[in-house]
């Protein structure tokens, strides 16, 4: 078959002075790649099994077995349970069958996938080669052993004990509910190996220490456990083993589950557990936890940052508001928000995926498995949204959130929560977060390459009203000016006037708010700044805008109507954008009047509400109407025909419009000048 | 017989249109009031009034379009022009038309009163103490 050259060109080969030392070992040593193929087959193993490293490397052994069938089922216990030892017999090259007592061991990388497996074996003491002997598992004598600390279930234990007491442990679901409480209140101090193939997914111990029992318990035995438990506790003598034999649960079969209180004289409030059993060997058990292992090793290599979440406890609690009545959560939240922070700081994440701990350039999985608080504590509104989701029964629920990370970084990520789904057997919520952040960055750049852009234009708009605004502010100073003259004049007679003089210094006051204004509104015009969305009254929007080119109308003799609509719903936009469109389009027309004569200029503006359920502004004037060429092009870019315009004003009015939502045209009505239309959404 | 002078104002700024009337009286002068050409025109018969200050910019008829058909209605009445406007050919205009002076806001109140009293110089008026002297 393959040559020793291929099969060295498999991964996991190891490394040379590995070889160097199991080449000059007595015991046979073997090194498998996870799917059985030999990579390594050392010199004692050719002198058991009599087949030269030639031969062997690069297949399986399966052939040498007489039982080949057994062979693969063999496999997927091991790569499962991560050792084996027993006794096995094999096919030499002159057809004798060689006993051989072997030892294999799953040798695993860091995120808990099988690496490799190595077998040492020698030959059989008994040599007792015979039908049945083969694959006799003796792991069952290797229990799975846990160290749990009870301090938490305390209470539950009383209560469990007091019922027994009293009889009224006939109640089994209350006791049952009690037994569960129990469970999920203990706390993993240690495990073994075994314990830690069994339920942890080989991915270390770190990962159960510390965490609740419940987490890795099956859920039929929890109640027996925490029986155990109780016997155990109220007993009260150390070294006493209580045991039951539970049924097979899908890890073990057939469990024996032994408590009791460890004599050790160390801390109190420890129990100690051990769990015999075969693993079982149930054919779609097997195929269960091998898609387990897929999907633990996809989700464990997902693109996408996952966080497993044990809200169970907050699901008792919702069930017991539903039951009060409660079906406003929201407002039921606004009343109580420490049931926020219960669940900020009792909901724990229990197991998170690579993703996660690069996003949030953790050190590992442990750093991210704490109490959920962390995810929200940019937008604590979010985890308010999480939890009024589940409360409603939803399936899932995404946001668009701010969270920040463990070296202090603000991401944007998009945010999404798949809830269990009831009746589930495993209260088991999964987050999910991927980073948008450079996404909206590039975004955020657009919108502030267009707003630089609608600043731009306003300045240009402010150079063109520039004398019209040094008139407007000079008046109100020309009046403080002689105002205070006149007031010194009546104070300085042989006899003062303060009456007069307090009256107009009143007047000299109320110019200079005046003046106050008109500088504010400038200001605001003037002003760099991002957009923002309120809602706004269009037609005091309108006023405004007027009065910017007040000057400039009346002193070109236009007649200015204006007909707002009365009672419309509030706009949704940013003043001074919308500002900033609207006396574009005033200043456009009082400049297309200048061609007209003095008594047929005359701007019309309206508002109203449109048939759409939209917003619209409306601007005519009885200039010279546009071009029909210019009309399809006039909302482009640097399109002017001003010998000093640089032809943005439209585009930008264009621009800011859309961004709002709505639209703007251009036509020339039949009735003869130009109008201009624009719509805008209604604020919620 | 001297009697007090009466002063015209034409303003369509009412903070303005007031200061103009304070200062005058303070001065001892008696004054009137108009927000626009069009009111002055109707309202005040040119011949009541011993001057007249006007504005340029406003609404309805601007300042010059005033000065223009005073020329041939009261050409005898001195006119002062006091505006923020600095356009030089309006300034021109306006002189070319009779006003005696062009004055831009915001005016000291001696300039502009100097310049009244100049203006109305020639008749046979009252001018209180310059208590401020």
């Amino acid at each position: 078959m393959s040559s020793r050259a291929s099969g060295e060109t498999a991964a996991p080969v190891p490394a040379p002075r590995e070889l160097d030392i199991a080449d000059l070992a007595s015991e046979s040593v073997i090194i498998f790649d996870t799917a059985g193929v030999i990579q390594y087959w050392n010199p004692a193993s050719e002198a058991l099994y009599g087949w030269p490293a030639l031969a062997m490397v690069g297949r399986g052994i399966g052939h040498l077995s007489s039982r080949t069938a057994d062979e693969d089922e063999h496999w997927r216990l091991l790569v499962q349970e991560g050792v084996w030892q027993g006794l096995v017999s094999r096919r030499t090259p002159s057809g004798a069958m060689v006993a051989a007592d072997v030892r294999q061991y799953v040798r695993f990388n860091n995120d808990g996938t099988p690496r490799d497996v190595v077998e040492y074996g020698q030959r059989s003491s008994s040599d007792a080669a015979g039908d049945g002997a083969d694959w006799h598992i003796p792991d069952r004598k290797m229990a799975a052993s846990w160290e749990i600390d009870i301090g938490g279930a305390l209470q539950k234990i009383g209560e469990i004990a007091a019922f027994r007491r009293t009889g009224a442990a006939a109640d089994r679901a209350l006791l049952n509910t009690l037994g569960l409480e129990l469970v999920q209140a203990t706390r993993i101090i240690d495990v073994n190996d075994r314990v830690m193939r069994l339920v942890g997914g080989n991915r270390g111990r770190e990962l159960l220490v510390g965490q609740s029992v419940a987490s890795f318990w099956p859920i039929e035995s929890r109640t027996a456990l925490a029986d155990l438990i109780v016997d155990a506790v109220t007993g009260g003598t150390p070294d006493v083993t209580y045991r039951r034999q539970m049924p097979s649960d899908g890890i073990l079969r057939d469990p024996l589950v032994t408590v009791w209180l460890p004599g050790d004289g160390g801390p109190p409030n420890r129990v100690l557990v051990a769990v015999n059993g075969t693993a079982d060997d149930d054919r779609s058990f097997l195929y269960l936890r091998a898609s387990e292992a897929r999907y633990r090793k996809l989700v464990q290599f997902m693109p996408m940052a996952l966080w497993q979440v044990d809200a169970s406890h907050m699901g008792k609690i919702y069930a017991e508001l539903r039951g009060q009545g409660v079906t406003d959560f929201g407002a039921y939240l606004d009343e109580h928000p420490d049931l926020i922070e219960l669940a900020a700081n009792t909901v724990p994440v229990t197991d998170v995926n690579r993703a996660a701990v690069e996003m949030f350039g953790a050190a590992g999985a442990l750093d991210l498995m704490r109490p959920v608080g962390y995810l929200f504590t940019e937008m604590p509104e979010a985890l308010r949204n999480v939890m009024i989701g589940r409360f409603n029964g939803q399936q899932n629920h995404a946001e668009p959130i701010k969270v920040r990370t463990l070296d202090g970084r603000v991401l944007d990520v998009q945010f999404s929560i798949t809830y269990p789904k009831p009746p589930a057997e495993l209260d088991v919520t999964v987050f999910s977060m991927v980073d948008v952040t450079e996404r909206l960055s590039i975004a955020a750049e657009l919108r502030q390459l267009q707003a630089d852009f609608a600043h731009a234009a306003r300045i240009s708009t402010l150079g063109e009203l520039a004398s019209s605004i040094a008139h407007e502010v000079n008046q109100p100073l020309a009046a403080i000016v002689t105002n205070a003259e006149t007031s010194l004049r009546w104070l300085s007679r042989g006899e003062p006037n303060v009456e007069k003089a307090k009256e107009l210094t009143a007047r000299i006051a109320a110019s200079g708010r005046r003046a106050n204004e008109i500088v504010q509104r400038i200001r605001g015009m003037a002003a760099k700044r991002s957009p923002e969305r309120v809602a706004l009254d269009l037609n005091e929007v309108v006023r405004e805008s007027l009065g910017f080119v007040r000057h400039e109308v009346e002193s070109r003799g236009i007649r200015v109507t204006a007909d707002l609509g009365r009672d419309l719903p509030p706009a949704k936009g940013d003043r001074v954008q919308l500002q900033q469109v609207i006396v574009n389009l005033l200043v456009n027309a009082v400049q297309a009047l200048e061609a007209a004569s003095e008594a047929d200029r005359e701007i019309l503006i309206g508002t109203g509400l449109g048939s759409d359920g939209a917003l619209n502004v409306m601007l005519r004037d009885t200039g010279p109407g546009i071009p029909p060429d210019d009309l399809d092009r006039i909302f482009d870019g640097f399109f002017t025909t001003k010998e000093e315009g640089v032809g943005i004003g439209l585009a930008i009015c264009q621009s800011i419009i859309a961004e709002h939502g709505g639209a703007i045209a251009a036509s020339n009505p039949a009735a003869g000048g130009a109008a201009f239309r624009f719509s805008l959404p209604v604020s919620e | 017989m001297a009697k007090i002078p009466l002063v015209a104002v034409v303003d369509d700024d009412e903070a303005i249109r007031d200061a103009l009337c304070e200062l005058l009286m303070v001065a001892g002068l008696a004054c009137a009031t108009f927000d626009g050409a069009p009111a002055f025109l109707t309202n005040g018969v040119a011949g009541h009034y011993d001057g007249l200050i006007t504005d340029i910019r406003m609404p309805g008829m601007s300042g010059i379009e005033l000065l223009d058909r005073l020329r041939v209605t009261a050409p005898e009445l001195p006119t002062l022009v006091l505006t923020s406007v600095t356009d030089e050919r309006d300034r021109l205009r306006a002189l070319e038309l009779g006003a005696r002076a062009w004055l831009t806001k915001p005016v000291a109140d001696d300039v502009l009163l100097d310049h009244l009293k100049a203006a109305l110089g020639d008749g046979d008026f009252l001018w209180p103490e310059d208590d401020a002297g």
